[in-house]
């Protein structure tokens, strides 16, 4: 992918994040005091409703996107060659794969197993 | 060292020079610790990977586990574990104000038209407007991580 539209991608996950983040933040501690957030009762409940566990996936996906591509964004400033770009962008990859996938199987064991 | 050799290692200061104040404007700092933040929400988000996967029994889980959540609560649920958190607010917080400035910027909406270059040579194109919202990232990001400490260490929410 072009580096332009990666940098699109990186505006778009930020102002997509901004959102989702902040209405995870205000579901622990501002909805609902800390303890009563954190208790294994509740988070069973909140992904039990799908509509929660799906806002968790996209939440998921879009923060370590986000995440890990500034990082390629970071590395690619530090040092310029065709090797270290080449390395940093399978890694982004690779790093964006293995975290989604491990998130995801949180999130499908919490709401059908 | 030569004249090339010179431009050349300052244009590659790395790391080194992010964090050299040295002429700094607001602008630059916003651009350190928008890095500086990423890097550290980044890994608590990793983190934050690993210590909910303890509410399906951890890695080898195969369903929800209240012995394993209550086990990693155990271990994060603590004054130290609040202190992360509430550092872990201060820094998004402003990560995130602070990217929407440059997103604002980015994108030639909170920069100033640019005009000839003139004495004290003040850069036009940025705004005061661009840099206030470096400041209200800081107030906003400092008054989140208060609350939080208010719902983590004194029970409010």
């Amino acid at each position: 992918m072009r580096e332009s539209r990666l940098m699109l991608l990186q505006y778009a996950t930020a102002l997509v994040a901004v959102v989702l983040v902040s209405i995870h933040l205000v579901m622990q501690g501002v909805v609902l005091p800390y303890s009563t957030a954190i208790s294994f009762g509740n988070i069973l409940s909140i992904y039990r409703n799908w509509i929660y566990a799906i806002f968790l996936e996209a939440l998921l996906v879009v923060v370590l996107v986000h995440g890990f591509n500034g990082l390629r964004i970071i590395l690619s400033e530090l040092k310029q060659s065709r090797p270290w770009s080449t390395w940093i962008d399978i890694g982004t990859v690779v790093a964006v794969v293995v975290t989604v996938a491990y998130g995801t199987r949180t999130v499908i064991l919490a709401v059908f197993a | 060292m030569g004249a090339v050799g010179e431009e050349k290692a300052r244009n590659r200061r790395g790391i080194r020079g992010w964090l050299n104040p040295y002429h700094y404007n607001a602008e630059r700092w916003a651009y350190v610790f928008q890095r500086v933040t990423g890097v550290a929400v980044l890994l608590y988000v990793i983190g934050h990977l690993g210590d909910t996967s303890f509410f399906v029994g951890g890695p080898t889980g195969t369903g929800p586990s209240s012995s394993s959540w209550a086990f990693i609560s155990g271990i994060v649920e603590n004054s130290f574990g609040h202190l992360i958190l509430i550092l872990l607010v201060l820094v998004l917080v402003f990560h995130g104000i602070n990217g929407i400035r440059l997103i604002l910027t980015e994108f030639g909406i909170v920069f100033r038209s640019p005009s000839a270059i003139e004495f004290p040579y003040k850069p036009r194109a940025l705004s005061s407007g661009q840099r206030s919202l470096i400041y209200i990232g800081i107030a906003t990001a400092v008054i989140s991580a208060i609350w939080t400490y208010l719902v983590l260490f004194e029970g409010m929410g």
